[in-house]
């Protein structure tokens, strides 16, 4: 069965998305079929893609959308969301 | 798990690149450096290469990023007279290295970390 779910989760106040919570957030996206996308204002980014999520730039603070799509897409957006809010500086 | 070798003309850049990609990518991943030639001055070494990629196979394939010129040529001589599953990525070695760290730590198979070495070629910063 193909799902598709979005949620909007944001980034704590202290963490800008940079190398080190990009390659979590990246990691835990791969753990799921789903395909993530995650937009940060006007930019879109492929979950899966460490330099594609990088190149967002979204600053502590941002609002990112995740939209996931296909098998695990709820898990997905759970399992992204508590890592979004879990980041530590 | 596909190990990940970096190889420079410097062992500083090499280390160092190594070690971003070992904290961006959590410590399962096998990540090794071929800095320098065998003086540990600015060049490359075939030993120290070949080393390396020994260093970093688990059975699962190695994955390598190399600098320039004399690297890449080096590297290439390996991979003509060796066998394995070896890859060079062509890809800019930070980037590369550690988008290929992260998508090893997850053991993904070797066509997958040298894919996301090479989207480094075309990932944007601003």
């Amino acid at each position: 069965m193909l799902a598709s779910s979005e949620t909007i989760v944001q980034l704590p106040t202290e963490v800008d998305l940079h190398a080190r919570p990009a390659a979590q957030f990246v990691r835990t996206a791969m753990r799921y079929a789903a395909a993530v996308t995650v937009v940060a204002g006007e930019r879109e980014a492929d979950a899966k893609s460490l330099l594609s999520v990088l190149g967002l730039g979204a600053r502590r603070g941002t609002e990112l959308r995740l939209r996931a799509e296909g098998r695990e897409a709820a898990l997905a957006l759970d399992a992204l969301a508590a890592c979004v809010t879990g980041f530590v500086e | 798990m596909v190990g990940v070798v970096v190889v420079s003309h410097s062992p500083e850049i090499a280390r160092g690149v190594v070690e971003m990609a070992g904290q961006m990518a959590g410590d399962d991943v096998r990540l090794e450096s071929a800095g320098g030639d065998s003086h540990g001055t600015l060049g490359t070494d075939e030993a120290l290469v070949r080393d390396a990629i020994q260093r970093a196979d688990q059975g699962d394939g190695v994955v390598v990023l190399a600098d320039l010129g004399s690297a890449v040529l080096t590297i290439q001589h390996i991979l003509e007279t060796g066998n394995g599953a070896v890859k060079l990525a062509d890809a800019p070695v930070v980037e590369g290295a550690v988008a290929a760290a992260v998508v090893a730590s997850l053991r993904l198979p070797l066509e997958d970390v040298v894919k996301a070495a090479e989207e480094a070629r075309d990932a944007r910063k601003l």
